[in-house]
């Protein structure tokens, strides 16, 4: 689950979280450019994809914006 | 800070030759007061119209409901800011109000036009479904309202507003020089120092992130409804409407900001069952859960460093906001200040809890039952009379039409059966509905 307000799908019960930007842009950011807008998007996409071939004990939070991510 | 209240009641409202206050009556130059509404060249038209409690009366669409109070002695207006007012820090000194009464803005104009939001409150002055709010028991002096319909719906808001506040400054400076036939005098005076610490945790609604505008129209603090951190605001300064203007719900409006009982208990009391502290504004609809946090722990650490043991915590709005709104609660809770939630619930639909995040520290909830109207089951409003404002209504919301029959969106005759607007959410403990343990 992609979600700005992480927390609650944490505790709602949500195995694989990830961190979105905001609740009114989860995937996406109006202040960038058109360009760096998509690839912003995609990082959190691509990390929400990612995560569905990794094994998780629970609900976990996933930050695309982690450092050491690509 | 030092206030005077000198109180006006109003029992009786007519239309007359000269605006004057006369024990009880309340007598309206209709002429002059909308000649003072027109100076605006933003609005296109204006009437006034009397509604009476008892009477086969149906307002739509209700925007506002204000009660007339005028700064008599000390520094502002009251109702600072909103609008263009004046933005003097207000509370200090004396003021008169017209108690009983209220006015009601009457207009097509909707909060903004990034969707989502609707004006969806329509009064009747008799009957069970206007029996729900306090609005029927006062004298309201209606004004419709319609600003030019080329203005964009930021300014719109401004002018229809606007206009009703000059209705309302109208009717305040007949009683400026008068003597109150009641009058109450409301300061924060040292206490047995024994007694508990009390704070008001008081969120309202941030229209920003809606409508994406950092000035959009809602209830505001001096005037501003942007995303801030938390205010400490003097209860001196809520008597004199430095936070006021309405928001979507009915129980949201600057009647029901200004006569907040809750609030007022807990300033009446103030040395003699606690020491009142004051009130912590929390403006809420953050957009991520780091700002939610944030806003949350430095509503509690204010709190903290005013010296709380206690607090009382309300909200006006719904979804995501309860989560800065309980997370507050969390904050001061693990900081040591006791927590008690005013709130409304939502249906228990599947099981699912009635509050979006019921975290366990927060275990001190008064409810004000549901907040919907179809959860309630209030049947719909029977036909009137007579309407005042428009003679239509397009019904919002599927899930009232449910309980009642029709499609949403269709366009209902206003002097008709109407279903109740969506939400009820009394936010402030106005009614004694409550929940079903």
């Amino acid at each position: 689950m992609i979600s700005a307000i992480y927390n609650f799908a944490l505790t709602t019960g949500a195995n694989r979280v990830i961190r979105g930007a905001r609740i009114e842009h989860v995937c996406g950011d109006p202040t960038l450019s058109p360009e760096k807008d998509y690839a912003f998007g995609m990082r959190i996409v691509t990390t929400a994809l990612q995560t569905l071939t990794i094994a998780v004990p629970g609900p976990t939070l996933f930050d695309p914006m982690a450092p050491g991510k690509t | 800070m030092r206030l005077e209240m000198g109180t006006f009641p109003v029992r009786d409202i007519v239309f007359g030759r000269t605006t004057r206050y006369d024990a009880g009556r309340l007598t309206v130059d209709r002429d002059a007061v909308l000649a003072a509404v027109r100076q605006d060249p933003r609005i296109a038209s204006a009437e006034l119209e009397i509604a009476k409690p008892g009477e086969s009366v149906r307002i739509w669409p209700v925007r506002d409901v204000i009660e007339p109070r005028v700064k008599v002695e000390g520094p502002g207006v009251c109702y600072p800011g909103i609008c263009g007012r004046e933005i003097a820090t207000v509370g200090e000194g004396r003021t008169h109000r017209l108690s009983g009464m209220g006015v009601v803005e009457v207009s097509s104009v909707n909060w903004h036009d990034a969707g989502g939001d609707f004006v969806e409150t329509f009064l009747d002055m008799s009957g069970h479904y206007g029996e729900m709010y306090p609005y029927q028991k006062l004298v309201n002096l209606c004004l419709v309202v319609e600003p030019d319909a080329t203005l964009n719906e930021e300014v719109k808001n401004y002018a229809a507003h606007k206009a009703a506040l000059t209705v309302s400054d109208q009717l305040g400076e007949a009683v400026r020089s008068l003597t109150p036939p009641e009058r109450e005098v409301f300061e924060l005076a040292p206490v047995d120092p024994s007694l508990p610490r009390v704070v008001y945790i008081w969120c309202v609604h941030s229209p920003q992130a809606m409508s994406g505008s950092p000035t959009a129209f809602c209830t505001a603090t001096y005037g501003l409804t942007q995303l801030t951190p938390p205010w400490y605001l003097h209860p001196n300064e809520i008597l004199d409407g430095a936070l006021t203007g309405p928001y979507r719900t009915a129980f949201a409006m600057s009647w029901t900001v200004a006569n907040n009982p809750l609030f007022l208990d807990l300033y009446r009391r103030h040395g003699r069952d606690w020491n009142f502290l004051g009130v912590i504004s929390l403006r809420t609809e953050w957009t991520t859960q780091t700002e939610k946090q944030l806003m949350a722990n430095q509503t509690a650490k204010l709190a903290k460093q005013l010296g709380a043991q206690g607090a009382v915590v309300t909200w006006d709005a719904g979804g995501n906001e309860f989560i800065e709104v309980v997370r507050s609660i969390q904050a001061c809770e693990r900081l040591g200040i006791k927590t008690v939630f005013l709130t409304s619930e939502d249906d228990a639909t599947d099981g699912a809890p009635t509050m979006l995040e019921p975290l366990p520290e927060a275990d001190a909830i008064v409810s004000t039952s549901f907040f919907k109207n179809v959860t309630l089951a209030v049947p719909e409003a029977p036909a009137v009379s007579r309407v005042i404002g428009l003679p239509t209504k397009i019904v919002r919301r599927g899930s009232t039409i449910g309980l009642h029959g029709g499609v949403d969106g269709g366009t209902l005759p206003t002097t008709g059966p109407l279903p109740p607007p969506w939400r009820y959410d009394d936010h402030y403990g106005f009614s004694s509905l409550s929940c079903a343990e």
